[in-house]
């Protein structure tokens, strides 16, 4: 096969996206089909590459010495990962078309959508680091332009997203200059290294640069300002999934390619701490928010934690479920943004108070949210069950028992977060102050993308053998990491051990938790519970619970928890947030007021410099000469 | 041949004021096409130029009773380009700018005056002929400086007067010891002399004098105090031919010509060359953060800039001399486009205080694009040119093993991209400022002169590797020659 095919995937719908900016604005329906041609050819061509077997297609120009060049490898691992993103990419054109239909600046926005898709995929295709980076960091101009068509506050959000992910590349180019001098050179697939002395910083400053991209603290507080501020299809398509994608492959490609990561090094802990870290406390966050894309947003986060603890934990079973997870995420929180997208439209608003029973109204909308719900909860037979299993079972092999233990905390916050959501929009009585009285299903393109993805979610959970086999098994195939865990390798077979049962009962804790706290809630429209409060089962359930725990929920929930929940959102979320938003500003400040009070305009002062620059000068050059 | 490069400007410089008398309009006309012709002229040598060879003239072949020369290699091609390319845009948008300034026969004939002295500057052969024309170019620049004729100007024409005099002062004592201790002024025969018994000490003082000089004529922090007011100060034309070339051809240019070619670029100048860079990189950086306004904060960006130019430049290896010689063309092309943006919100707004000026992005749709072009150059994202050349510059500096340096080059380059975004916020975005309900775009001629400049910016980083083939590359190749041919090294390595 022609390994110049590698070029489409890249340039089809940066063309494209060049060409929707120029086009007239009299051009009617013109940048959706454009966008939907583009996404096609791409999808079609990911498909034609991933089908090309043996090593794989590789396209190499060289460019430059200095070992900088044109390297395009399609190998297992980029192509499945290309694959996923193409097949994201024209579902969310299709659900755009429609979204943004009749929105001010769409046309920008379709623009920019293009151009982000060609260069994602230019960045996974990549195999050499400085060609890398060029995708990577022009993914921030259309990121800010993305953001940037949102409300009146999404410039501030925009230039926030800029900051944050421009720090958090500056550590990924360290990372790689560190690399590159260690290894002496820029293509990525011939650099092995072990994580030790300057490579352990190599390792931890190009982790930290993936990470940031997928989401995970602290380089989060970006997405929950997007969630409010930034146009909803832009949640759905980058950081619930393109971003999900690159980051956790890049990840993926670092610490299983570039850097072996064996069980229970500081490397691996390191990476199951942040994972554990960000798991615990996002989902925390989540719990307390009472607004429809803010609360997934804070999921958005979360998730990612399960991804970089499966990896980080350096066994077989973590590493496929961290990628499996990955996978997994993109498709159910995009389905979950886009009814969200769905029921803003629709209903006029996104706060929980003003919604409820919507599904009676949106019954189609209703039930891929409730897919994907019990997808992302982990509630079997969906696939998110599957990929965390998975980490659970990773991080219990690893023996520190604190990784799992914080997985299955945030399981339970996630479940009960999610029957709020659910329960607050979905089911219930219909709120008086809801701005649209009588919301119906959006029309089919919008409709579409979100059936597709929540079938996928149940597909690949009851036929989940499927990706495990030809999708992400052969990530992993003939790797150092295998040794040892020969016998281990087939995934799919479903093991009803303990771990199983500990992951159940969180559920029902969740569960659990949240009968108690719409119980408490009454009164209030969106934490109404009648529908299920008059289940026979649950009725017994909650009395049990009330009876038994009545005090350790109050001081759980309202006082712990929520103080904890609270503290957590205040001192440590918001106070990372003032590091970016005050400290750097401060700083700078400060440093500039100096400056500038020298500068004052004085000539005998500016002639003092002079002749002081000039006397060091004769020092150095004339005075010190041997 | 080569005399054309300075006998044209000269000569139209003499008939500006005649033919301004003939007809309103001549000037203009005559400008843009002298400037148009000093383009093509320069474009067509680049076939021989980039094939290796060098062009020489002499005076005596023409049997003028002189002891002067020209030559033409890659680095002075390589200016000589970028003094037509944007002078040639300046006058373009000199047409519309400069009617309400009147005096147009003066302006054009001080403007090709400049030219004129910073062609004869990149031509010349030996150290003598570079002062008379660093002092030709300068002493226009100065009248350019004031030519608004309000206080201001003419405050800030002086004192960029009285400062560069002292590094006149500098550069003139250092080539009277020079000619004291060889008896020669050109270059190639003074490289050949250099080091050979001579006193090091009375050369390390020499080569100060020429770092201040010549790096007070950059902008090089600590020398660097006049600058920001006599950018700014000017019309914003003459900020852009300031900002954009005159720095670069009397400071890098003349700067490298000496120590490279004649020094052969000692170890310790190297050292003292990264040091003043990074200074300037940094310091400039940080005051930039803090302007009001517009054109201040372009000034302070430019010393910022020219700390990129002098790392490389100091570096010496020849990724390095390329890097700088990439980002000296590129801060060229995006630096003039920024002034004159910053020139057409003022013609349009009456006011360059960013804190008086806001939301007018939609008001001006060319001009903020332009403006953002030029933001995503200089703060370096790609495929805008900028991108290629500090790119270029960070991985020649990691290859040295200046890591440290290079982290402060990509940090610099954040602090940057801050900064711009800063402005483009006050300046473009949000809501609209009081009073700027009626503003309308810049005339034809300064709207296409920026969107030139922003075409060429894109042009050039998404072309990058044919533009660094045909013009940084030959401009290289004669810098490390000089090195290499020359390996005389002082102080040991």
């Amino acid at each position: 096969m022609n390994p110049n095919i590698l070029l489409i995937p890249i340039l089809v719908p940066i063309i494209a996206g060049v060409l929707t900016f120029i086009l007239p604005k009299s051009v009617k329906w013109g940048k959706e089909i454009l966008a939907l041609i583009a996404t096609a050819i791409t999808m079609y061509y990911a498909a034609v590459i991933f089908k090309a077997g043996g090593e794989g297609l590789r396209l190499f120009v060289p460019w430059t010495s200095f070992g900088i060049n044109f390297d395009l490898w399609a190998y297992h691992f980029p192509k499945f990962i290309l694959l996923a993103a193409a097949g994201f990419e024209i579902l969310l054109a299709l659900y755009t078309a429609s979204f943004m239909d009749g929105k001010e600046r769409s046309k920008e926005y379709f623009a920019y959508f293009l151009l982000t898709a060609g260069l994602a995929n230019g960045a996974i295709l990549s195999n050499n680091f400085v060609l890398m980076l060029f995708f990577w960091e022009s993914l921030l101009a259309t990121l800010y332009g993305m953001i940037s068509i949102g409300n009146k506050e999404a410039f501030k959000t925009a230039t926030k997203a800029l900051v944050i992910s421009g720090i958090a590349d500056f550590a990924m180019i360290l990372g790689i200059i560190f690399a590159w001098h260690l290894s002496g050179t820029l293509t990525m697939s011939e650099i092995h290294l072990e994580p030790m002395g300057l490579g352990a910083a190599a390792f931890v400053l190009m982790g930290l640069g993936a990470m940031a991209k997928a989401g995970a603290m602290p380089f989060h507080t970006w997405i929950p300002d997007a969630a409010i501020d930034a146009p909803l299809p832009f949640m759905a398509y980058l950081p619930a999934a393109l971003e999900k994608l690159l980051g956790i492959y890049m990840l993926g490609r670092i610490s299983l390619e570039m850097f072996t990561i064996h069980m229970n090094s500081s490397m691996s802990i390191f990476l199951m701490a942040i994972g554990a870290i960000t798991i615990v406390l996002a989902v925390m966050m989540a719990l307390v928010q009472k607004d429809y894309k803010k609360l997934l947003s804070f999921h958005a986060i979360s998730q990612v934690g399960y991804m970089i603890l499966g990896i980080g934990t350096g066994v077989p079973a973590g590493i496929v479920g961290g990628l499996f997870h990955m996978l997994n995420h993109a498709m159910y929180k995009c389905t979950l943004f886009l009814t969200g997208g769905a029921v803003e439209k629709q209903a006029g608003t996104t706060e929980l108070k003003k919604l409820g029973g919507l599904f009676k109204l949106m019954p189609i909308t209703g039930v891929a949210f409730w897919v994907a719900a019990f997808a992302i909860s982990g509630v079997p037979p969906f696939n998110g069950f599957f990929s965390k299993e998975l980490v659970f079972h990773g991080a219990v092999e690893t023996g520190k028992m604190i990784f799992p233990i914080a997985a299955w905390i945030g399981a339970i916050f996630t479940f009960a977060s999610f029957l709020k959501l659910g329960h607050a929009t979905y089911f219930g009585q219909q709120s008086s102050e809801m701005p649209n009285k009588a919301p119906k299903d959006p029309g089919l393109a919008m409709t579409i993308p979100m059936l597709v993805i929540a079938l996928g979610c149940i597909l690949f959970g009851v036929y989940s053998k499927l990706p495990l086999k030809y999708l992400i098994q052969p990530v992993l195939e003939g790797r150092a990491i295998l040794e040892g865990h020969a016998g281990h390798m087939e995934f799919w077979v479903f093991h009803l051990n303990w771990i199983v049962w500990v992951s159940m009962a969180c559920l029902v804790i969740a569960w659990l938790i949240h009968q108690y706290g719409v119980k408490k809630g009454q009164g209030q429209a969106y934490l109404a519970s009648e529908p299920i409060h008059n289940l026979p089962v649950m009725h017994t359930l909650y009395d049990w619970a009330e009876a038994r725990a009545f005090d350790i929920y109050e001081w759980f929930v309202n006082g712990l928890l929520k103080g904890a929940a609270w503290t957590v959102f205040k001192v440590v979320d918001r106070g990372i947030d003032a590091v970016y938003e005050r400290l750097i500003v401060f700083v700078g400040g400060v440093a500039t007021g100096v400056l500038k009070e020298y500068h004052n305009g004085l000539y005998a002062n500016y002639l003092a410099w002079v002749v002081g620059g000039f006397a060091l000068l004769v020092i150095y050059l004339a005075v010190l000469v041997k | 041949m080569l005399l054309l490069f300075i006998v044209i400007p000269l000569a139209m410089a003499a008939l500006m004021p005649l033919v301004s008398r003939l007809w309103k309009g001549l000037p203009d006309i005559l400008g843009v096409a002298t400037m148009a012709a000093m383009l093509a002229l320069s474009l067509s040598q680049i076939r021989l130029i980039s094939a290796g060879h060098r062009i020489l003239w002499d005076a005596a072949a023409i049997g003028l009773p002189l002891k002067a020369g020209l030559m033409l290699d890659g680095f002075s091609l390589l200016l000589l380009i970028t003094i037509s390319l944007i002078s040639l845009f300046a006058c373009i948008y000199s047409i519309n700018y400069m009617e309400h300034y009147g005096a147009k026969g003066s302006y054009y004939a001080l403007f090709l005056l400049m030219v004129a002295g910073m062609n004869g500057l990149v031509l010349t052969v030996d150290l003598f002929n570079m002062y008379v024309f660093l002092e030709v170019a300068a002493v226009a620049s100065y009248a350019l400086v004031a030519f608004g004729q309000k206080h201001d100007e003419v405050e800030a024409a002086f004192k960029y007067l009285m400062l560069s005099v002292v590094a006149t002062t500098g550069i003139l004592l250092a080539m009277s010891f020079i000619y004291l201790m060889t008896g020669t002024m050109n270059f190639k025969e003074l490289a050949s002399m250099v080091g050979t018994g001579m006193n090091v000490k009375l050369i390390g003082l020499c080569l100060a004098l020429f770092l201040m000089g010549f790096g007070l004529k950059a902008a090089m922090v600590p020398f660097h105090a006049w600058l920001p007011d006599a950018h700014p100060s000017a019309p914003a034309p003459i900020s852009a031919m300031l900002s954009g070339v005159l720095i670069k051809v009397s400071g890098i240019y003349a700067l490298t010509r000496v120590v490279y070619d004649i020094f052969g670029l000692p170890a310790s100048v190297s050292q003292a060359m990264i040091w003043l860079g990074v200074a300037s990189m940094v310091i400039g950086a940080v005051i930039a953060l803090g302007q009001n306004d517009f054109k201040r904060m372009l000034a302070y960006s430019s010393i910022s800039q020219i700390g990129y130019i002098v790392v490389g430049l100091g570096l010496g290896t020849p990724l390095g001399i390329m890097g700088a010689l990439f980002h000296l063309f590129n801060h060229a092309t995006f630096k003039s486009l920024l002034f004159l943006d910053a020139g057409a919100t003022e013609y349009a707004t009456g006011t360059r205080d960013l804190s008086k000026l806001g939301g007018v992005g939609h008001k001006l749709p060319i001009t903020s694009l332009t403006t953002t072009i030029g933001t995503f150059s200089i703060a370096g994202i790609p495929p805008f040119n900028g991108f290629w050349s500090k790119l270029l510059i960070i991985v020649a500096l990691v290859e040295a093993n200046h890591v440290g340096v290079a982290a402060i080059a990509i940090g610099t380059s954040i602090l940057t991209l801050w900064y711009f975004l800063l402005m483009q916020r006050k300046a473009f975005f949000g809501k609209l400022a009081v009073g700027l309900e009626k503003v309308k775009e810049v005339p034809f001629y300064m709207a296409l002169a920026t969107f030139c400049l922003a075409t060429l910016c894109l042009l050039v980083g998404l072309f990058y590797p044919w533009v660094t083939a045909k013009l940084i590359q030959p401009g290289m190749t004669a810098l490390s020659n000089a090195i290499g041919a020359n390996g005389f090294s002082m102080f040991g390595q």
